[in-house]
């Protein structure tokens, strides 16, 4: 187990190409870290920055202490999974798991037992003999795990293992690896584009855009106190509603906002940075719109535009008049009652409602 | 349905008919050559080599190695083929992975380059090519004309480029992640080379391989003007020195043209596989 510092980290293709920009990051020991983001927001570009192959423009890598910017990738102490596994199709599996310890220059024996036991945990035994070519693709996925296994590193890396594997095998293989985690304990950092593979795999995650870092927190933190609209909009699905408000009053524990359509809605927020009158946008997430009965004051009026029925829930599509994008409601159940057409009241919950400045910037909840 | 199914019947024979005469049209130049090698010469002057009551002639061959000195010419070739295509094969294996793999000034310009030589036809500089090899030979004391090396060092010149191009397509379709993989296990980038890319690339390789000696093998003009002595020269010259000299033997003519055939028909149904693979691995993912 190893930690993971990155200070000042930067990397510059050309002199306007800023791939990477001043990242500060501690990973502790034993650490599920999750950078996510969307294609091209550099999260495999620092993922291979700290694997060592490619180089670093400004700032350091620490690897359990130790500074690694010069290192040889094989000295770092780390181990990869790559995306498309990367395993080398002219040996069989038994020789791509042992690949890494025969160029270390280890015993023959001791490379077989490693071998044998990464096998073991792994469940591939029986494919040892095989050659990659006649693995379907959830076996080169283990094997290629296995190849990290047999190495005992210090920090295990993976870039968006699992983008290759349809979407069973996926929900297979992300239990497999929260799994293999709690068994090995090992330091991962794990690189995805998939928010759902960053929610339920991550202690933390460390959430990029454009090459900056726009949070680092863990997943319900980033899901209930997202920094900025960015991340707001990015975790969650359905995504998050977004409104734009004009704010009519703002004290230290309550924002007062106005919608277009007239109605009056509260936000459990500071907003006291910001002037009344002020453009913001008001947040409120799929689950936590209601439907107001008849006994709740403040419902705002809204007109159903679509139902879409989940079984195990229901979505409703609704527009509030003047409101540039329709919402959307998350229903447990199957809402029957509810079809195109009918006009309903919902309730903007104030401790669920979240509260961006015209920068985008969230601001504190309280 | 029924004129759909019928329309494609009439599309797969009309295909096949035309598969076939191309067919016959390659491989009948070679069966008139080998069935010229095995008659007389005066059926041959007849017409008639393609006739099926005449007897074989087997003892053209051996004729043909007596007059001819085919085995020094043959040995010749092999000698110059051999080397010229480890050779190229070697630089062009190395070239094509720099432009596959590195970004480094002047890629581009070589990549330009290495297009426009095969653009230039080889002729245009034969004159230039001689009086070069003459003056290394008169003044810097580098004998180039009439001796293996010359030819060889000419002929790798020539064929790289082409091979290189080849190579490259080749390398393009291994993904750079099965090195990143090599070199997070502990190999060195030429290293990774080595241990993963080559053995990966052999099939592109064997075929760059085939397809030098296959263009070694048949080259006449430069092995015309760069060679003067027997020791040298290669089966080409020897064939066409023989045409002159023995202007009524086509007997002869034929069986050395079958026997200077043989390796260049080994090798290819040899490699045809790597071959075949290695031309067209490129040309999905590259």
């Amino acid at each position: 187990m190893a930690s993971v510092t990155l200070q000042h980290v930067s990397k510059q293709y050309t002199k306007d190409v800023n791939v990477i920009n001043d990242i500060d990051l501690k990973i502790e020991d034993g650490e599920f870290i999750v950078f996510v983001g969307p294609s091209g927001c550099g999260k495999s570009t620092l993922l291979r920055m700290i694997a060592g192959l490619e180089e670093i423009t400004e700032g350091e890598i620490y690897i359990d202490g130790v500074l690694a910017n010069d290192l040889h990738a094989s000295e770092r102490g780390l181990a990869m999974v790559f995306q498309s596994y990367a395993l080398y199709p002219h040996m069989t599996v038994e020789r791509n798991l042992g690949f890494a310890l025969k160029m270390a220059g280890m015993p023959k024996a001791e490379i077989a037992q490693r071998v044998t036991n990464a096998a073991e945990i792994l469940q591939i035994t029986h494919l040892l003999a095989r050659k990659p070519k006649e693995l379907s693709g959830g076996q080169r996925q283990r094997v290629a795990i296995g190849r990290a296994i047999v190495r005992e590193p210090k920090v295990f890396l993976f870039d968006e293992p699992l983008s290759n594997l349809d979407a069973s095998l996926r929900q297979n293989m992300r239990v497999e690896l929260a799994k293999l985690h709690k068994e090995l304990g090992t330091t991962m950092i794990y690189v995805t584009h998939d928010q759902v593979e960053a929610m339920t795999l991550a202690d933390r995650i460390v959430l990029f855009n454009e090459g900056v870092v726009q949070q680092i927190g863990s997943p319900l933190d980033l899901y209930d106190n997202p920094a900025n609209l960015f991340v707001a909009a990015f975790l969650g699905a359905p995504k998050m509603n977004l409104l734009d408000a004009r704010l009519e009053s703002a004290h230290a524990q309550i924002a007062e906002l106005r919608l277009a359509n007239g109605a009056i809605v509260s936000a459990a927020v500071n907003a006291s940075r910001v002037s009344t009158g002020d453009i913001v946008k008001l947040g409120i997430r799929p689950e936590y719109l209601q439907l107001a009965t008849d006994d709740d004051a403040g419902a705002v009026s809204a007109k159903v535009i679509l139902i879409e029925h989940l079984g195990d829930q229901s979505l409703a599509y609704i527009t509030i008049a003047d409101a540039a994008e329709p919402l959307c409601m998350k229903l447990s159940g199957r809402c029957c009652n509810l079809k195109y057409g009918d006009t309903i009241g919902i309730i903007f919950p104030l401790e669920h409602c979240l509260l961006f400045d015209q920068a985008g910037v969230a601001f504190k909840r309280v | 349905m029924h004129k759909r199914k019928s329309k494609r019947k009439s599309h797969a024979l009309a295909l096949n008919v035309l598969t076939w005469m191309v067919v016959v049209l390659t491989l009948l130049p070679i069966l008139w050559m080998v069935l010229s090698s095995l008659r007389n010469y005066s059926d041959i002057a007849a017409g008639d080599q393609l006739s099926s009551g005449l007897p074989l002639r087997w003892e053209n061959y051996r004729d043909m190695w007596v007059n001819v000195d085919f085995f020094t010419y043959f040995k010749n070739s092999l000698i110059v083929c051999s080397v010229t295509t480890v050779l190229a094969t070697m630089s062009a294996t190395c070239a094509a992975y720099a432009l596959a793999r590195f970004r480094f000034r002047g890629s581009n310009g070589v990549s330009v380059g290495i297009t426009v030589t095969q653009v230039i036809p080889g002729m245009l500089f034969f004159l230039p090519l001689y009086m070069l090899y003459r003056s290394m030979g008169d003044n810097w004391g580098i004998p180039m004309l009439d001796t293996y090396h010359g030819l060889i060092f000419l002929y790798v010149a020539l064929f790289t480029p082409a091979s290189i191009w080849i190579m490259r397509g080749f390398f393009i379709s291994i993904p750079r992640e099965l090195e990143d993989a090599a070199v997070m296990d502990g190999c060195s980038r030429f290293g990774a080379f080595v241990r993963i890319v080559l053995p990966i690339s052999a099939p592109g390789i064997i075929a760059t391989a085939t397809f030098i000696f296959l263009l070694a093998w048949d080259e006449l003009f430069f092995a015309w003007v760069l060679t003067s002595s027997s020791e040298v020269q290669t089966i080409p010259v020897g064939i066409r020195l023989f045409v002159s000299q023995f202007q009524h033997r086509y007997d002869l003519m034929m069986a050395a043209a079958t026997m200077s055939t043989l390796p260049v028909l080994i090798a290819f149904f040899a490699c045809q596989r790597f071959f075949i693979k290695g031309l067209s691995a490129g040309a999905v993912k590259g």
